[in-house]
């Protein structure tokens, strides 16, 4: 790197993330088991290798490895493609898996290894990568192979830690890939804390509101809902689920107002929002009409 | 062969639908009417890749480039509101590209093409063949 950050420690290393050691291509589920391991879920390559190893590339793909990881239980975040980044993980305790292509553009030689470690003073990078337990590259070396697979870089984190460099946006977006597969509780616990990081944020107060509806936690639902519907008062999405949460607890009047609001902002959502109020509308007739007999 | 087609594809509907009882379902227990967060999140997203473009046909530069191709602002901005949340996403990459001050020989030709590139997809221009105009 030309000029690193002051900020940035002169050198980091993480000595206690696990090493296993990598069977023939199998780079993939190696870097992912000790990358997991680190964070606290403990897996061995051979556990995540059927999900992960494509025989016929000889490897795995980067998609499959995001997607592995949530299936694990945890937030797989891909890092912004800057070497510094990288460094900033690693100097906050976090191994940071990344690709690269260790031949050329032509013959590819695809190879995912952990970054554990860097020192400034030495322009070097510490890799377990492969064989090695503790491989040193000089930067620059590194630099050219990373920058062959498009600078890819992931690091796992537990569901309510948050990657030193992570993005407002692309951060809330890999919790939300977690939200249909992973437990809603561990989910939650990641949108309460990007709220602790960015207070007003939308999706994530949705998020928190989704995660207690998926826990049957009505009176957490409406309270995330009511916040996300006084924050961001022209969001459908947080009138529409507000006003189906508000009718799941038989509360008609309440829940007719708040799906009228959301009807009336239109746009891309108008859809459900429409649905929604003509739902509630049935439930409303049916609940003041008497019995037919 | 047609027969055979439809054999094929009634053995194919069969499959889809079994696999969506099977899996599809016990994915989503009961979130009929609610708003999933990554659908939020898209909209979400794709509000702000219009607010960027509109942000873009403020500028002044591209004011008189728009007026050129006889372009108001207010209609393509009324446009960009018509976007698809994809077509937001895809031109506003495309102006995350462009140099900031575009003074350069180079960046004076980007920006043209970006300009052209909006106003072909808000359906004032056909200069590009791959651009498909904005449904109104």
């Amino acid at each position: 790197m030309e000029s690193p950050p002051e900020y940035l420690p002169r050198h980091a290393e993480l000595v206690e993330v696990p090493y296993f050691a990598q069977e023939a291509y199998q780079c993939g589920p190696a870097s992912l088991a000790m990358s997991l391991s680190a964070a606290g879920i403990s897996v061995t390559p051979d556990i995540l290798k059927p999900e992960l190893y494509v025989p016929e590339l000889h490897g795995s793909l980067q998609v499959e490895m995001l997607a592995v990881t949530r299936r694990q239980g945890a937030i797989a975040y891909q890092l912004a493609p800057e070497l510094e980044d990288v460094l900033r993980e690693i100097a906050a305790g976090t191994p940071v898996i990344v690709l690269q292509n260790l031949a050329l553009g032509l013959y590819p030689v695809w190879h995912y290894a952990v970054a554990i470690g860097y020192d400034l003073d030495n322009a070097e990078i510490i890799l377990r990568s492969g064989p090695e337990q503790r491989q040193e590259l000089p930067m620059k070396t590194f630099e050219y192979t990373w920058a062959r697979s498009g600078y890819w870089a992931m690091v796992a984190m537990l569901p309510g830690k948050i990657p030193e460099t992570a993005e407002e946006y692309s951060y809330i977006a890999a919790v939300s890939s977690l939200e249909k597969i992973g437990d809603p509780k561990n989910v939650q616990r990641s949108y309460i804390a990007a709220l602790k990081r960015w207070p007003h944020n939308l999706s994530a107060q949705l998020g928190v509101g989704n995660t207690a509806y998926r826990l049957h936690d009505l009176a957490q639902a409406e309270t995330a809902f009511r916040q996300a519907a006084q924050d961001h008062p022209d969001s459908v999405a947080a009138l529409n689920n507000l006003a189906q949460t508000l009718a799941d607890q038989a509360r008609y009047e309440e829940a007719l107002d708040s799906a009228r609001r959301a009807v009336s902002l239109d746009g891309p959502l108008a859809k459900t929002a429409q649905a929604t109020l003509a739902d509630i509308e049935v439930k409303v007739r049916e609940h003041t009409s008497l019995p037919a007999h | 062969m047609k027969q055979q087609y439809s054999r094929f594809m009634r053995w194919t509907s069969r499959l889809v639908m079994l696999s969506m009882l099977t899996m599809g379902l016990p994915l989503q227990p009961a979130f009929a009417g609610m708003v999933e967060t990554d659908q939020a999140i898209s909209h979400e997203l794709a509000n702000q890749d219009r607010a960027k473009i509109n942000a873009f046909l403020d500028r002044e530069d591209v004011l008189s480039q728009l007026q050129q191709h006889g372009v108001s602002a207010a209609d393509a901005k009324a446009r960009v509101y018509a976007l698809t949340d994809d077509e937001a996403h895809k031109l506003a990459g495309k102006l995350d590209q462009l140099p900031a001050g575009g003074t350069d020989i180079i960046g004076a030709l980007l920006f043209v093409f970006i300009v052209l590139l909006i106003t072909d997809i808000l359906g004032f221009t056909h200069v590009f063949p791959f651009t498909h105009p904005v449904k109104k």
